[in-house]
């Protein structure tokens, strides 16, 4: 935000998409199925905020619809749940992970085709290390993803670990450089 | 992003508004320093410590004010759900994690301090919490991050500086007593252009304020995408609910004769005092805003 916005009290609109780098996790993760043993959840999603108007209604209805005809056709499922938080989740489940990526940025594609991208809030891969839970979430205001990973006990997170991952996956990755935009997402619906 | 269609236009009048609130203040503020110049050598040291004085308050005033609060920062642990709702607005806003105090009392309010966006700290009395609903709360918040976001304590506090040099002149003329012989501007000239300084700015300040107010209520919408969920919060904090009359339209009518200030005329005097431009204009704009968003989608469905 710049000099001239602040001093008229703000932007015409919300942060749009940054330049696309969601793709960047599909030869990421070869690095952490390969290097570190961490495999796919075999699930991903994106997260954001429905509007209560008709058009947007209409645009994730077609997106919904498009993605269902492919997903039937890679044995992929979608499913949308909306949170405590009035936020939209929509779930893909698919044990092909190039598959999973390529349908969150068709997802994603649409949405911002209607005009919608700046309601997008994130998009979140779900792993698994040993039995144990870890998310990449990808931030489409920031254009970088950052480790999320879950500690035991109510919404603690485990700083040590995701800061191991960052340093494991900075080459592949684009990573968040401001720790204070490694915003937790609870109660992830993967 | 070319394809990107705004959910809300550009607020042009409110703009326009603001900036000639601020090309006033800078008029009147040049005008100012030339008088202080011309008034010599004490006048400058006021400049330099009322300076003083503002950097300090901009250092300080975040820490003051929440403990003039009552309010003490929490951790995700201890707020849960105000922390992750501010999580996802923040991402939506493009923020970094401000601090998040809570107030413990049973007011309804909720503010933003910090002189920057890494300083920035939001907080929320129990009280608003309790009241109102979450999506309620979000607009709240969002309300507040719009502060953040568009730096309104560092532009407030900037604007206020020249205000506060008047002020202390106004305090302290007798300092100036000695430099009448030396040649100086003479004390009263002095003491006047101070007085009509400070009275004029106070005004101008307040129109700002209630500029910015509408612009922190528009970036609300923006981020949460529901102006309606902010016009509900403030109705349900104005109290707007209850405040349908009970009394007896005849008696009111009464009553009205004993008022010294009719209150039409007392409405327009209040909103020239006020910081925060009246709850119904406020409403009315994010009503206007809901319209714009449900408007530019039957308008896409039709075409």
């Amino acid at each position: 935000m710049g000099f001239l916005d602040a001093l008229l009290g703000g932007k015409k609109k919300l942060q749009g998409v940054a330049p696309d780098r969601l793709f960047a996790m599909t030869t990421a993760y070869i690095a952490l199925e390969t290097e570190l043993q961490i495999t796919s959840a075999g699930s991903a999603g994106i997260v954001f905020q429905p509007l209560g108007t008709g058009d947007f209604q209409q645009i994730l209805t077609e997106a919904e619809e498009l993605l269902k005809g492919t997903a039937a056709e890679q044995g992929s499922t979608l499913e949308s749940a909306d949170d405590e938080f009035g936020y939209r989740w929509l779930v893909l489940r698919d044990t092909d992970f190039e598959d999973l990526v390529v349908s969150l940025n068709a997802l994603s594609t649409e949405l911002q085709g209607g005009g919608y991208g700046d309601r997008l809030l994130a998009a979140v891969f779900a792993f698994e290390e040993n039995g144990r839970r870890l998310y990449f979430i990808y931030n489409f205001k920031r254009g970088a993803f950052y480790p999320f990973v879950p500690a035991p006990g109510d919404k603690q997170r485990d700083n040590e670990r995701e800061m191991r991952l960052k340093a494991q996956v900075a080459s592949e990755l684009p990573i968040e450089p401001e720790l204070t935009r490694w915003f937790p997402l609870w109660e992830i619906p993967l | 992003m070319a394809t990107q269609k705004t959910s809300f236009d550009r607020d042009t009048g409110l703009q326009v508004r603001m900036l000639g609130t601020m090309f006033l203040l800078g008029l009147l503020y040049v005008a100012f320093v030339g008088v202080l110049f011309a008034a010599g050598a004490s006048a400058v040291i006021m400049v330099v410590v009322v300076g003083a004085l503002t950097l300090a308050q901009l250092l300080f005033s975040d820490k003051l004010a929440l403990a003039s609060m009552g309010a003490k920062e929490v951790t995700p642990e201890e707020a849960p759900g105000l922390h992750a709702m501010i999580d996802r607005l923040c991402i939506q806003a493009d923020l970094p994690k401000p601090k998040v105090a809570v107030a413990d009392t049973d007011m309804p309010n909720a503010f933003a301090l910090g002189r920057s966006q890494k300083k920035a700290t939001v907080c929320a009395t129990t009280g608003i919490m309790r009241r109102l609903s979450p999506t309620e709360l979000e607009g709240v918040m969002a309300h507040e991050l719009s502060h953040v976001k568009h730096r309104d304590v560092m532009i407030m506090t900037i604007v206020s500086f020249f205000a506060s040099v008047a002020s202390m002149i106004m305090q302290f003329a007798f300092f100036f007593g000695g430099d009448d012989d030396e040649g100086g501007a003479p004390v009263l000239l002095i003491l006047a252009v101070s007085f009509a300084v400070y009275a004029i700015s106070f005004f101008l300040m307040l129109a700002l304020s209630r500029y910015r107010e509408f612009a922190a209520d528009r970036g609300a919408a923006l981020i949460t995408g529901k102006p309606s969920a902010l016009s509900a919060a403030l109705m349900k904090l104005s109290g707007a609910m209850e405040s349908i009359p009970s009394q007896d339209l005849r008696r009111a009518e009464e009553m009205n004769a004993f008022f010294i200030v009719p209150t039409s005329v007392k409405g327009a005097l209040q909103s020239l005092f006020a910081t925060h431009p009246p709850m119904e204009k406020r409403i009315e704009r994010l009503n206007a805003l809901e319209l714009q968003l449900q408007g530019s989608s039957t308008a896409s469905l039709a075409a």
